[in-house]
Formats: structure tokens, sequence, C-alpha cells
């Protein structure tokens, strides 16, 4: 668990972050966002004290952060930014096992956790162990960041924009194994990012950060229903918020089940979004789909009615 | 023949072959001057002696080594310690100073600076060293300020963001990472030194330069040759063995 409790942090005469409270529960996701200027990175780059906030307490576990060495603190947290910051000159598996061989595990056990999470990452050790980041492409070099983050075990994770630099297909891909792991791993994450969409898609908490404050935290879909201002309004996507929100729901909370009516003829997963139903709905002109489950048999059935989520039945 | 030696050499051993045929002409050179009596008996046809022989070449070499190496090993643990001092946290002050006093003592001429070291320190080998030090720390300091300021900032914050102590991060990270800019520093100063230390001869320390101040003195080219060839041929080895040179871990 990670506190911040009113914390602030002054550079000089200008206040970075501003008095903020922040709380962030075992195995929750919690995306920072805003625009650049706002003090997210600051926030996170305090948490594993590369920057020392001015005032307040920032707790991990219940335990003062500056109570820890500031080395013992940051081994006990995965650290994971845009550049990667992979050093050119170790191979992809001396990189992964840098935590652990601070930690001063013993050389097999090494080893065999940087296997495993290679594997885990999709990067089989084989091909890539031996590689230099140099030859690596940029997902892949991600890959090897997160897993070197992964490395020594830590329940929390710090990752800062750490797929910004990424085309928007690879960007997704790393950003759905980001939510299978989370789901799997069950860490505390704290993620930046200025990319709505991601953070849209990540978040369990979102915080909207604007000039060092927070302007509102909560579940995405709280903030796309109820957006406290005009600023988190606009920056959560303005009228597109209609579109976003239809992005996080899955067609399984507004499918009806099936009626005695012939079915219609295009289908929809019942995993698939709200918003790619209607995209299938605009593409292949229909009003109805069938919502099949995983083996393809129909289990329901939606309506754009439902889909723009009108009660009355039809 | 070259291919027969080629098969000879183990594959590793092959790069090193430049700096072996180098060292090679200059042992020649120094062992067997005499050889070269017909040439320089041509450029110097009213002397009686051509060939250099008030001290053997061998020992003048190994004078000439020692101090500039003593000097280059000196402007490594001041230059690149200075460096490294001035781009911490607690050194960042002092970066402008340290890059300023370095450029500064490579304008001062080292015949200056002997002239100035004599009255203090008295004739002999430690006047040329003071010299050379000061006249070789600015490649190094240079290279070293600019081999370690040119690592990627996003290295340094993952190094530490992951928790290695700023020991650790030097070591394992930052030095090896500037190893090259920080070798053709080295490179760049002792090559120079090789050269410059001859100068040393005029204040008493014999070395390679002996020959060459000797030559100037009594208007004697052939002396004057022959410390120029063995100076030339040292930089040259020296320097081909510096090429060759990669740090560990960097193919």
């Amino acid at each position: 668990m990670i506190e911040l409790i009113h914390v602030t942090k002054r550079f000089g005469a200008t206040t970075a972050v501003d008095d903020i409270s922040l709380r962030v529960e075992p195995g929750e996701l919690c995306v920072l966002v805003g625009t650049s200027g706002c003090g997210k990175s600051t926030t996170l780059r305090m948490i594993n004290r590369l920057i020392e906030h001015s005032d307040g307490e920032i707790h991990i576990d219940g335990q003062q952060i500056r109570a820890f060495r500031e080395e013992a603190l940051r081994r006990r947290m995965g650290y994971a930014i845009q550049s990667t910051g992979l050093f050119p000159h170790w191979t992809v598996a001396r990189n992964i096992g840098l935590v652990p061989r601070l930690l001063k595990w013993p050389t097999p056990r090494v080893r065999e956790r940087v296997e495993e999470l290679m594997a885990l990452l999709g990067l089989p050790p084989a091909e890539f162990a031996d590689k230099y980041p140099r030859q690596l492409s940029g997902g892949q070099a991600q890959r090897v960041g997160v897993a070197r983050a992964l490395a020594a075990d830590p329940d929390i994770l710090l990752m800062d924009e750490p797929f910004g630099a990424l085309d928007p297909i690879t960007r997704e891909t790393l950003q759905e194994e980001l939510r299978a792991l989370q789901a799997r791993l069950g860490k505390t994450i704290v993620f930046v990012t200025h990319d709505m969409d991601e953070a849209l898609r990540l978040a369990d908490r979102l915080v909207v950060m604007d000039q060092g404050r927070i302007r509102q935290q909560g579940h995405p879909l709280t903030l796309l229903r109820e957006p406290a201002d005009d600023f988190v309004a606009s920056l959560l996507g303005g009228e597109d918020r209609g579109l976003k929100e239809a992005a996080l729901l899955p067609v399984s909370e507004r499918m009806l089940p099936l009626s005695p009516r012939l079915l219609p003829r295009e289908r929809v997963a019942q995993t698939a979004t709200l918003r790619e139903a209607l995209a299938i709905m605009l593409w292949r002109h229909a009003e109805r789909l069938t919502v099949v489950d995983d083996e393809d048999i129909p289990i329901g059935e939606l309506s754009l009615r439902r889909l723009v989520g009108a009660r009355a039945n039809d | 023949m070259t291919e027969a030696v080629l098969r000879i050499l183990p594959r590793r051993g092959r790069r090193w072959l430049a700096p072996l045929a180098w060292a090679a002409l200059l042992l020649g050179a120094c062992l067997g001057m005499e050889a070269l009596e017909g040439p320089l008996r041509w450029v110097e046809p009213d002397s009686r002696e051509v060939i250099y022989a008030r001290a053997d070449f061998l020992t003048l070499l190994g004078r000439h080594l020692l101090v500039v190496g003593v000097a280059a090993l000196a402007a490594v643990v001041i230059g690149v310690g200075a460096a490294v001092a001035v781009t911490r946290r607690a050194g960042r002050d002092f970066l402008p100073l340290v890059a300023q006093l370095a450029s500064m003592g490579q304008t001062f001429p080292p015949v200056a600076v002997l002239a100035l070291a004599v009255p203090v320190l008295g004739f002999g080998t430690l006047p040329i060293i003071v010299a050379l030090l000061l006249y070789g720390l600015l490649p190094i300091v240079r290279n070293t300020l600019a081999g370690l300021e040119g690592i990627d900032p996003g290295v340094r914050e993952a190094a530490r963001g992951m928790g290695m102590t700023g020991g650790q991060l030097l070591r394992q990270v930052e030095l090896p990472l500037a190893a090259p800019v920080i070798l053709a520093g080295i490179r760049t100063s002792v090559t120079i030194n090789i050269a410059t230390a001859a100068i040393g001869a005029t204040v008493g320390a014999s070395n390679l330069g002996d020959p060459i101040i000797s030559g100037i003195v009594n208007g004697n080219t052939a002396y004057v040759l022959q410390g120029a060839l063995v100076i030339g041929l040292l930089a040259l080895t020296v320097d081909s063995v510096f090429a060759r040179l990669r740090p560990a871990g960097q193919g």
C-alpha cells in the first residue's frame, strides 16, 4: 500500500506538487494523468525518493519512506521509465538480473529468475538472453525494462510513461499484457501517463492532476460520468467521453437474453467492448447484434437502443 | 610471407600485428642505429661522428618511457578523478572551474612550465614530469567529462531508481560506458607527451630528447634525425597499442 499525506514538493520558489493526498491500495493500478508539467512524474519520483518531498508524509506499507535507506527502498520497488534506461553495455539477461544481484541473490537463483521473467514477458531466453539492448526493437526493449522492474518480485511497481515512445500497436499490446500481468501478480502499480486512452484502459484508480494538485480521483467510469469540473471533463475527452465510456464497458453489461425472434446476422463477442459493438453496427448498418460466447455460441443480443443505454426493453 | 605470419598467429593475436610491427621497428632502430650510418653520413658529411653514441638508445628509450609513463599515470589519476568528482552531485559547483583549469594547463607551453619548475624543483626528471602532467591533463579531463556527460540520462535515472549506490553506478555503469572516450583522451595525452618529453633534455632529464638537443647544440643534423626517428617510432607504437585497446565487454 502506498499513502501520500498532504505531500508538497517545492523547487526553489515554484511548487511542483501542492498538498496532494493519495492512497493506493494493494493490488491496485493507479494511473496519474495530466498535461506535461502537472507534477505527475514528480509525484512518482517522490515515492522512490529520486526526488525528496518537501512537506507531508509518504508511507509504504505503513512505514515512512524516510525510515528506509534510499537504496533499500528502491530495491523494494520496481521502476520502469519511458527511455527504458537499459544499460547498453550489459546483455538483456544481465540487465534483468540487476536488482536481484544488488540484493546479493545467489547466482543460480538470479539465473532462474531471469529466465522465468523472460518467459513471462514473451522474450524466449534462447533468443534474447545474450542480446544487447541496441539489438532490440522498442517494444522488446520496453519488455526487458518491465522484466527488470519485476525482477526482485517487488510488491510495488512505479512506471513513468513506460509505453510513451512506442508505436500504437505495440503500445496497445503491452498495455493488455500489463493488465494481464497485473491480474496475475497483483502488484501495486503507480503508472504515469499523459495519454488519456492509456489511462482509462489501465486504471483501477484514475488520478487527474493539474498544476501540482489532484483535480479528481476515482474509478475511471466515475470520472467519465461525473467529472468534478470542466478541466477534468475536457481532459477526459469532452464530447468523446461517451465513446471512452463505451470502450470501458463489456457487451455483457447491456446484453439482453435471447429473444424468440430471428437472430441477427452480425455477431459480437460478449467480452468485446460496447464501443467495438457500436463500431460493428456502424460498419454493418445493423441495429441489432447477436452476442456470442468464447465458443461462438449465441447467448444473447444487443440492440442499438440498449447499447446507448435506453432503459426501456425493446 | 604475410599470409604465413597470419596463419601462425592465433585469431585473437592478429589485431596486435600493427603494434608488434611498430615495436619491432622501434627496437630495430634502437639496437641497430649503425646500419643507418650511410644515409646519415650523406646528411651530415662534415661531422666526424654521425651515430649518437653518448648513451645507449635503449637506455634513453627506457628513461623516456618512464618519464612519460609516470606523468601519464599521474595525469590519469588526477584527470579522471577530478572529472568524476565534479560530475557527482556534491562537486557539481566545481565543474566550470576544473574545466577552465584543465584548458589553461594546455595553453601554458611546457617550456614555460619547465622554466618555472626548475628553480623550484631543481634540474632533472621531476620538472619534466610536472610539465608533462599539466600538459597532458586537459585531454584526459575533457574526454572524461565528455564521456560521463554523454551517458543517456535515462540510464543513470534507471540505475538510481533500481537502487544502485553512487559507487555501483560509477563503477558498473558510468566508467564502463565512458571508457572508450576516456581511453581516447589518454591516448591523445600520452602521444602528445611522448613528443613533448624530449624538451626535458634541456633541463638535464636524460631521455630520447638528448640526441636532438645535442644535435642542435653541436649543429649535427644526424643526431637530431636519430632522436626524432626513435621518438616518432615510439609514438606510433604506443598509439597503435591504444588504437587496439577496447574496454572489456564492448565488442
